[in-house]
């Protein structure tokens, strides 16, 4: 075999190994897209949290939660958080402390309204109040420029009748529960 | 015809529009509130009208359930006392008795109860030759010695605390912490 030759076998044999790797170049491909989507929707909430100063709430956090004064009287010790700043002739009051928090998103308000009113009428002998504020079955309000995402600290008062169960008075150490609804409302 | 139409569609999606928007946004919540209520009586002591004239000594935090009765100083001889306050006199032939009389609060709340009774103990038994009483009821350390049976709440009942000294009895600080009790009837 002449040189020549020699050196054309070579040109051939780069010319397929340079053929080969180009061929392994070329693997199949695929692609693909998410059209994702979501829908943000604006809204407030108002949840119950523990004041530091007041009766631990049961459910702390919550939109519904409960607070228990435990027994209560005139002359009588009193539950931890709980306090009695007056005690007359006709009536004392007790009270305690709870705090309120609204949040918001996506609404273009500054602040919110909160109100409040009793579920059902008060039991004989108790006047409820939030912030000095005497509840009713009636919707009233408490506050109209709660800061939102803040703790705002209301009091809670029960003024009681000293007078005598069935005189009056309320019923003596029988359970009493009550619901107070509450309702934020944007600005 | 259709130009009119397509008003009319119009109209009604700015109404709508304009309907959501007037929604406030609201959110309520509901708090249980509970508690048991008891019966309770308070009692405290008060200085009586005629405070400061004899037989009638201030008392240190009056209108509270625990105050001070300060008598002063008494000796049986010449009928010595230092304070002004205090009705002195000698009781029999060798006793002499110092006294103050001060005022009684009873309080009720959320009971029925038409009044209540009085009793009163003191704290530690008296030296010899020593007798400490209300109202001219002995008191003693070991047991509550009935006052009144049957007092009216929210009127001020006027009691008056007597030491009686033997003249044997030797120099010393006479003191005794005497409690009130009343209870319901």
């Amino acid at each position: 075999m002449s040189k020549k030759t020699a050196i054309i076998l070579v040109a051939i044999a780069m010319a397929l190994l340079l053929a080969a790797a180009s061929a392994r170049a070329q693997n199949p491909t695929a692609s693909g897209v998410i059209n994702a989507t979501l829908v943000n929707k604006n809204g407030i909430s108002l949840v119950f949290d523990t004041d530091p100063a007041g009766v631990t709430l049961g459910a702390s956090g919550t939109s519904a939660a409960s607070l228990d004064f435990g027994t209560v009287s005139a002359f009588g010790p009193l539950s931890s958080g709980v306090t009695r700043p007056t005690v007359t002739a006709t009536n004392y009051t007790v009270t305690t402390i709870f705090d309120v928090m609204v949040e918001q998103g996506g609404l273009n308000s500054n602040s919110y309204t909160l109100s409040a009113n009793l579920a059902a009428a008060a039991p004989t002998g108790f006047t409820y109040q939030v912030d000095a504020v005497t509840l009713t079955t009636g919707a009233q309000n408490i506050q109209t420029n709660g800061t939102y995402s803040t703790d705002i600290a209301h009091n809670l008062s029960l003024v009681i009748s000293t007078a005598a169960p069935g005189a009056g008075g309320p019923a003596v150490g029988t359970p009493l529960t009550t619901t107070i609804n509450f309702t934020a409302t944007a600005n | 015809m259709n130009r009119g139409r397509g008003w009319l569609i119009g109209v009604c999606w700015l109404m709508s529009l304009a309907g959501v928007a007037a929604q406030a946004q609201t959110s309520s919540a509901q708090l249980s509130i509970s508690l048991s209520v008891q019966s309770s009586i308070s009692l405290i002591f008060q200085n009586n009208p005629n405070v400061n004239t004899p037989g009638f000594c201030p008392l240190t935090n009056s209108g509270t359930n625990n105050v001070g009765l300060d008598l002063g100083t008494a000796a049986f001889p010449g009928s010595f006392h230092t304070s002004t306050c205090v009705n002195y006199a000698h009781v029999g032939a060798a006793f002499y008795q110092v006294s103050s009389a001060f005022d009684v609060v009873v309080s009720k709340a959320n009971t029925s109860s038409p009044s209540y009774r009085l009793a009163a103990e003191i704290s530690t038994a008296p030296p010899a030759n020593v007798v400490w009483l209300v109202n001219n009821v002995t008191l003693s350390n070991t047991a509550f010695v009935a006052l009144d049976a049957a007092d009216n709440y929210g009127q001020a009942i006027t009691k008056t605390l007597q030491v009686q000294v033997k003249n044997t009895v030797p120099t010393q600080t006479l003191q005794e912490t005497i409690t009130f009790l009343a209870t319901a009837n």
